[in-house]
């Protein structure tokens, strides 16, 4: 036992001691790169870059059709691609950032710029790349929320916000139509209840919907952004008008309980019998996701975007979020050639014709009006995305997505909003365990 | 009712039983084949197998090559062309490690084997960033021939098939050594004619477990393989998974189910030896 002691402390001492020197390592690069104020010109010779990105089929046929129109625009650079599904992909860059092995131009999600380069170390200031990527087709407000550490460290590519959508034929079946207030709403739950039957709603939220639709209620309701400079900005009283408003739509049959929609025993809506026979009539979803539940629908029923709720407070409540970005990383030798590529993906009417709306509709005001008119864009994605995008003034917080928040089945939105559901708690009790649960995530 | 009549019904209704037990068991892969004829709306809505508007879409899509950079028989032959040296390393190694705790008595020998069974509580997800850099330092990240894959089963890197193989080996006696070693049998010669005949549906065992977890692994050649076109099968049948905009399950189930196949014919080969390699290590450990 004794041996078996002085042997593990032995190994702990090398492992300390390895540790400590690879720290000091660390240090170096940084100051090292930070002393380099400006970035290498593009060079003649031959460069070779690497571009990650994950998606689905469509994208990787779009984004890799772009990358050969660049190769054969600038014959000197060779881009190789690395691509694949978003399952486990963000364990696999990150570990790639922390060796410093990562592709030179990646995709990454918008919270990847706290969570991996909260001191702007992984990725490039794209401010030393002005002169090549143009800056000024993004509006101040959308690069704002990709600057951390005072570096612009990612470019947006598309935002993206969460709206109605309505089944119209099942409306319409009830002899009414899509509601455009909350009143509308309410009366739609009464109708449907008396009209179509006990199953029918005409609205279903899981959980984190609720907790979406909630906070989208209290910021039009008392206008103040959610959580500012990491303080929750609303006292345990005002939530629990949210959770009421949530409480109502319940009691109302405006929406089923989170048991009916448990029971149904879909792993989502897109995927519940229920959303595709059109028992349930609506949903509040990611513009981007129009395609996915209008796809799921049964055959002959129509699917439409619908509009904000002007009556829910005097504020035009509610967030767009950076959808996804892309960045170039720190270490990158060849950040010119590497701030070309994104320059021809995001900005060039060649490139951002290619790549049309496979990331969203594009934020890049050049690549907006080429997709437009050459009317490469899913022409319902779009007008879900222009009406979020005209409507919502509030920035989102980067710890509204926290897993300890939103992650099923036993984040806090879960926790709250099932437990109100299952009337577990009164809607006091669940303010007081959101307001804990939030600050206990801002407080790290 | 005489004994033959008995024994007859008996065996009808063992039968039954054994059908109807092994319909059951059987019926989700069987729902997979009829899956992959269905849309996306069939297969959330009905639990049969059978379809209403069969659709060969998911075969088609199946065949996509991404831009001639991969397809889903270069994936399956990139996933063999590893998982293939990975059991055949991994048997070798992990008899030859069980064969020297098993046996042998040397200095450490106790601290040695807590160590490598401590290392059985480890997580992969714990040693993913410290193996990613060492390899990276090695230059083996992206390696054509998949060295980071396969160079740790040359060193018994998994424990569980060593601890296997060590339950199993103290079961043989040591009789049969001491009497090999009479017979002039070095320790090397005793190992490969005395104890691995013996060892041998264990050893089969590692085989296939190794075969099955290799073939589907998806976090390790996530990590380490990083151009398309080495790609293995794990990797491929994600390719078209988008959870934002919504994908085909067709052709997700239609690949699953082509690069199944040679696992599928594997394990039937090997069946008998498996189940052997199974039962008898848990009576004999």
């Amino acid at each position: 036992m004794r041996m078996m002691k002085k042997v593990l402390a032995g190994i702990m001492g090398v492992a300390m001691l390895a540790s400590m020197t690879a720290c000091s390592k660390e240090a170096e690069n940084t100051t090292g790169g930070d002393a380099a104020e400006t970035v290498a010109p593009a060079s003649d010779g031959p460069v070779t870059l690497k571009f990650s990105w994950w998606g689905g089929d469509s994208r990787h046929e779009a984004t890799q059709k772009a990358v050969e129109a660049f190769m054969a625009k600038y014959n000197n650079i060779t881009v190789e691609t690395n691509f694949g599904a978003w399952s486990g992909w963000e364990d696999s860059m990150s570990t790639a950032f922390y060796a410093g092995t990562a592709p030179d131009v990646n995709q990454v999600n918008w919270n990847w710029i706290s969570n991996y380069s909260a001191d702007g170390s992984i990725f490039l200031d794209m401010n030393k790349v002005s002169n090549t990527f143009d800056l000024t087709q993004y509006d101040k407000s959308a690069l704002d929320q990709c600057t951390v550490a005072g570096e612009l460290q990612a470019i947006p590519v598309s935002m993206t916000g969460r709206i109605f959508y309505w089944n119209e034929s099942t409306f319409e079946k009830a002899g009414i139509s899509t509601p455009k207030t909350l009143e509308e709403l309410y009366a739609a739950g009464e109708t449907f209840k008396t009209v179509l039957g006990d199953d029918y709603y005409p609205l279903a939220l899981g959980e984190y919907d609720r907790a979406i639709l909630c906070v989208y209620y209290l910021e039009s309701v008392y206008g103040k952004a959610w959580v500012t400079d990491g303080k929750l900005n609303y006292t345990a009283e005002e939530i629990a008008t949210g959770l009421q408003f949530i409480e109502d739509l319940e009691a109302k049959h405006v929406i089923p309980t989170v048991a009916t929609i448990l029971g149904d025993g879909a792993e989502s809506l897109d995927k519940n019998p229920k959303w595709m026979e059109g028992k349930y009539a609506g949903i509040f979803e990611w513009d981007s996701s129009a395609t996915k539940f209008g796809g799921a629908l049964n055959e002959g029923q129509s699917f439409i975007v619908g509009d904000y709720m002007k009556d829910m407070g005097e504020y035009q409540g509610g967030f767009s979020k950076v959808s996804l970005a892309f960045a170039i990383t720190e270490n990158t030798k060849h950040p010119t050639e590497a701030a070309m590529l994104m320059q021809y993906l995001l900005n060039d009417p060649e490139g951002s014709a290619i790549m049309a709306s496979e990331r969203g509709i594009p934020l890049s005001k050049a690549a907006n009006a080429t997709c437009k008119e050459k009317g490469l864009l899913n022409e319902m994605v779009a007008e879900a995305n222009g009406k979020v995008l005209a409507w919502v003034d509030f920035p989102l917080d980067t710890q509204f997505e926290n897993s300890k928040l939103k992650g099923a089945p036993d984040g806090v939105y879960y926790d709250v909003f099932g437990g109100l559901s299952y009337d577990e708690y009164t809607v006091e009790d669940a303010a007081k365990v959101l307001v804990d649960g939030v600050t206990a995530v801002l407080e790290g | 009712m005489n004994y033959t009549q008995k024994q007859k019904l008996g065996t009808v209704i063992k039968y039954i039983i054994l059908i109807a037990v092994g319909f059951i068991m059987v019926y989700p892969l069987i729902w997979m084949v009829g899956a992959t004829f269905k849309t996306n709306n069939e297969i959330f809505s009905n639990l049969t197998p059978f379809t209403a508007h069969p659709t060969l879409d998911g075969y088609k899509n199946a065949m996509n090559d991404y831009g001639g950079s991969i397809n889903i028989f270069k994936a399956m032959f990139n996933t063999y062309s590893y998982v293939l040296p990975k059991v055949i390393f991994t048997v070798i190694s992990a008899t030859l490690t069980a064969y020297g705790f098993g046996r042998f008595n040397f200095v450490g020998r106790n601290v040695l084997f807590a160590a490598l069974m401590a290392t059985l509580f480890l997580p992969q997800v714990v040693m993913n960033v410290p193996q990613f850099i060492l390899y990276n330092n090695f230059g083996w990240v992206d390696s054509e021939i998949y060295l980071p894959l396969i160079i740790p089963s040359l060193f018994a890197f998994d424990t569980y098939f060593v601890f296997m193989l060590i339950q199993f080996l103290r079961g043989i006696p040591r009789e049969l050594d001491e009497a090999a070693t009479i017979d002039g049998c070095n320790s090397i010669q005793t190992l490969i004619k005395v104890i691995c005949p013996m060892l041998k549906p264990a050893m089969v065992s590692c085989a296939l477990f190794q075969f099955m977890w290799s073939s589907n692994d998806y976090m390790g050649p996530l990590l380490y393989v990083k151009t398309p076109s080495n790609y293995p099968a794990a990797i491929f049948v994600r390719l078209s998974m988008d959870a934002d905009t919504g994908f085909d399950w067709n052709r997700v189930l239609a690949v699953s189910l082509i690069s199944i196949i040679p696992s599928l014919v594997v394990f039937f080969c090997a069946q008998k030896q498996f189940i052997e390699g199974i039962s008898a290590g848990s009576v004999k450990g």
